[in-house]
């Protein structure tokens, strides 16, 4: 089934909020059931999903104990002495934070199989303006720079001779503050030059711009994006 | 005992195919000038970086005065060793001339006065006077190379590795750099210098290693003003 990126979109974010808005493990079990259904739909290989979740096991690690810790009633399944560190009620909310997530990243897996490219045009026949579209899958590759910038800076300050893992955290804020500026204007800098790089190359020479493709919403996109936002739509108000 | 040991070292970036450093041996003295050359690619900056620990060697060993590079903090490590990264864009951060030159000193908690002090003297020195209420990244390249170059040589390290310093920099202002850098040689001061340039480095150094590939290829000390002799 070859659905428009669009409808691909419209689905990852109706099996997200549904993610973010459930809280019991009795209502996200279901949903990752149909979220792991969708993916094999779409011929995603569902041992890649494992792939993407081994990057985030320690937070879910450290999500799922404070859940269990700080969440109380029901039985005590767990006890310090006196203290009742784990209940019935704590491990049930660690549990579908869980679940939460993995239903989540799950559902982003959608995006994989369509290209950046096609996420553009999609976007330019709804009418939006070509460069905002640009700009945001622009962004999305520029994220990886920032983070590469910021190790940079910290790599510097170092070298100059601030233990970083030493000073205390007053310090440490204050000198985060007084390079916020400084990190941010850069890489605004760098964006201003890639900005007029880019027009000087064409871009944005003629005031329209043509498509070799054009991405067809027929029918089946029309019928899935109904059918998944009523859907949604209905769980969300009967919950 | 050697200021810094490499012994049987190797580099390699996970998205590269060949390695990028290959058994690299190498003694320097702290009391010397030594130049790394070679073509674009050929490793002299991705040795300059292992070198002080901004990348773990993949195998062998670095020391530092007999002490692992891989066991110290890169503080510990940058208060011995000054360093200018090749591109200066990299390593300035801070809002103004002045903050960026004072920033070492004022960390390692000098007394402010005895820092404005240090930094009226660099800026003079390296001609930035001008441009102390400046942000850094502002500047022409050339500024921006002396802004980076100032900030690092002002702490008085006992030893700097300058990747490319003359990058940016016309023939005047270059002549005050070898100045300045023959005068900190002189008083005890030791470097390594990575550079194209081979005019620079023929004036300066003492100690001329040519790489290739991510290996030695040559390896030459300076005897008298005639040559070099291997
Ligand atoms: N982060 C990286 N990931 C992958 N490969 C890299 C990375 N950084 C450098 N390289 C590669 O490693 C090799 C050596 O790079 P290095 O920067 O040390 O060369 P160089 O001798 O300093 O060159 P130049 O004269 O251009 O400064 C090059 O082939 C380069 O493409
Ligand atoms: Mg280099």
């Amino acid at each position: 089934m070859t659905l428009d990126p669009r409808t691909k979109m419209v689905i990852v974010i109706c099996l997200s909020t549904l993610a973010l808005i459930y809280n019991s493990a009795g209502e996200l079990l279901p949903l990752l059931l149909v979220t792991l259904l969708l993916l094999l739909l779409f011929r995603i290989d569902i041992s890649s999903v494992w792939v993407y979740l081994k990057r985030f096991l320690q937070l879910m690690l450290v999500v799922f104990i404070i859940q269990c810790i700080f969440t109380r009633g029901g039985e005590v399944l767990l006890s310090l002495g006196s203290t009742a560190l784990v209940s019935s009620q704590g491990l049930l909310a660690g549990a579908s934070l869980v679940l939460r997530i993995i239903v989540i990243i799950s559902a982003a897996l959608i995006f994989t199989t369509f290209s950046s490219r096609d996420f553009i045009l999609g976007l330019v026949q709804w009418k939006i303006p070509y460069e905002l579209a640009f700009m945001v899958t622009i962004a999305m590759r520029f994220l990886p720079l920032f983070r590469d910038e910021f190790v940079n800076v910290v790599t510097a300050i170092q070298l100059r001779g601030v233990e970083l893992k030493q000073v205390s955290w007053g310090r440490k804020i204050d000198l985060f503050r007084s390079l916020l500026f400084p990190v941010v204007f850069g890489a605004l800098l760098k964006a201003q030059q890639l900005a007029v790089a880019m027009e000087s190359r064409g871009f944005r020479a003629y005031p329209r711009r043509t498509y070799l493709r054009r991405l067809d919403f027929i029918w089946i996109d029309y019928a899935v994006m109904l059918i998944f936002i009523t859907i949604t739509l209905m769980l969300i108000i009967s919950y | 005992m050697h200021f810094l040991t490499l012994t049987q070292v190797n580099f390699h970036y996970p998205k590269l195919s060949r390695m990028a450093l290959e058994n690299i041996n190498l003694e320097i003295e702290q009391k010397s000038i030594t130049a790394i050359i070679g073509p674009n690619g050929s490793g002299k900056t991705t040795l300059g970086k292992v070198m002080i620990g901004i990348l773990q060697a993949t195998g062998g060993k670095v020391l530092l005065q007999g002490e692992p590079v891989s066991e110290m903090s890169l503080a510990q490590i940058g208060r011995r060793i000054g360093y200018v990264f090749q591109n200066p864009d990299l390593q300035l951060f801070c809002a103004t001339v002045a903050e960026e030159i004072g920033f070492g000193l004022v960390n390692q908690g000098w007394e402010p006065a005895r820092v404005k002090e240090k930094v009226d003297f660099c800026l003079e020195f390296f001609q930035l006077a001008e441009y102390r209420h400046v942000f850094p990244l502002l500047l022409s390249q050339g500024e921006k190379q002396r802004v980076a170059i100032a900030s690092v040589l002002v702490a008085e390290n006992e030893f700097v590795i300058l990747d490319e310093p003359t990058i940016g920099l016309d023939a005047y202002r270059k002549k005050i750099l070898a100045g300045y850098l023959r005068k900190i040689a002189s008083i005890g001061r030791g470097m390594v210098l990575i550079s194209h340039d081979m005019g620079f480095v023929e004036h300066l150094a003492d100690r001329v290693i040519q790489l290739e590939k991510g290996r030695i290829v040559g390896d030459s000390e300076r005897k008298g003003r005639n040559g070099y002799d291997t």
